[in-house]
């Protein structure tokens, strides 16, 4: 079971909302000190890793080759 | 200087204590009856110790004059003035001070000139702390800096890494996207 993509999407959301938390800060739209600068990364280091088990689980579920079939399978003989 | 805590005093009442226009001072909350106010020599503003914590605005760059006093002889005194930082990372002391005086007030200016680095608007608390013989009082006022995020190079920096990391993630994430039949 390959935990790559879980840890990777953890961690670039947890950097993406650490992003979005110093927009907000340097935005004016929250104080220095408020906690949800805070709350924020370890929510993308959550969510991340969540989104990351869902795209694992559909990368697994989707068909590795989805090639046509030969055209003898495809036309069953008469 | 001997009785250094009376000018940070001051800015810590001034800078730190909230006030209004008035030039009326008003004690500091605690048992030593702290008195302080500060004023913009450029900007105007005068902040004095009362319990009104702003938000003010203040120019980037000025002069504070500023007074404080305490009520009796301090005796053995200690102070500091911190800015306080999102948890878990507490506070950045600014200064500390400490000693022993019988001088019950003092007064002064103090130039000061944030860099460029340092952002404009945003909503900063800072707080500080005087204990003496006769007790202690302690309070915090909300500042910001005039001017526009993009008066600082660190807005336009926080916007690239928001765009950069939102395409990684985006990619990183890729087959939550792709149609699966």
């Amino acid at each position: 079971m390959s935990y790559g993509r879980v840890v990777l999407s953890a961690i670039l959301a947890m950097f993406l909302l650490l992003f979005v938390a110093a927009d907000l800060v340097l935005f004016g739209v929250l104080p220095l000190n408020s906690v949800i600068v805070t709350i924020l990364p370890l929510a993308g280091l959550v969510i991340g890793a969540m989104l990351g088990v869902m795209a694992r689980n559909r990368r697994s579920a989707s068909p590795p080759n989805a090639q046509p079939l030969p055209p003898s399978a495809a036309q069953p003989a008469v | 200087m001997k009785f250094r805590y009376l000018s940070l005093g001051a800015v810590a009442l001034g800078f730190v204590i909230g006030g209004s226009a008035s030039h009326a001072n008003a004690d500091v909350p605690g048992g030593s009856g702290c008195q302080g106010s500060a004023t913009w020599s450029e900007d105007g503003l005068t902040v004095v110790a009362e319990t009104d914590g702003g938000p003010y605005t203040i120019p980037r760059s000025d002069t504070v004059a500023w007074e404080g006093s305490v009520a009796a002889a301090p005796g053995v005194y200690s102070g500091s003035v911190w800015v306080d930082l999102p948890p878990p990372f507490g506070k950045v002391e600014i200064d500390n001070w400490g000693g022993d005086s019988q001088t019950t007030s003092n007064s002064g200016a103090q130039e000061y000139d944030f860099p460029s680095l340092v952002p404009a608007g945003v909503e900063f608390e800072l707080s500080g702390e005087h204990i003496d013989e006769n007790g202690g009082c302690s309070a915090s006022i909300k500042l910001e800096i005039d001017g526009g995020p993009f008066d600082s190079p660190i807005a336009p920096i926080s916007l690239g890494g928001t765009a950069v990391f939102a395409l990684l993630t985006g990619l990183a994430l890729k087959p939550l996207f792709v149609k699966v039949i």
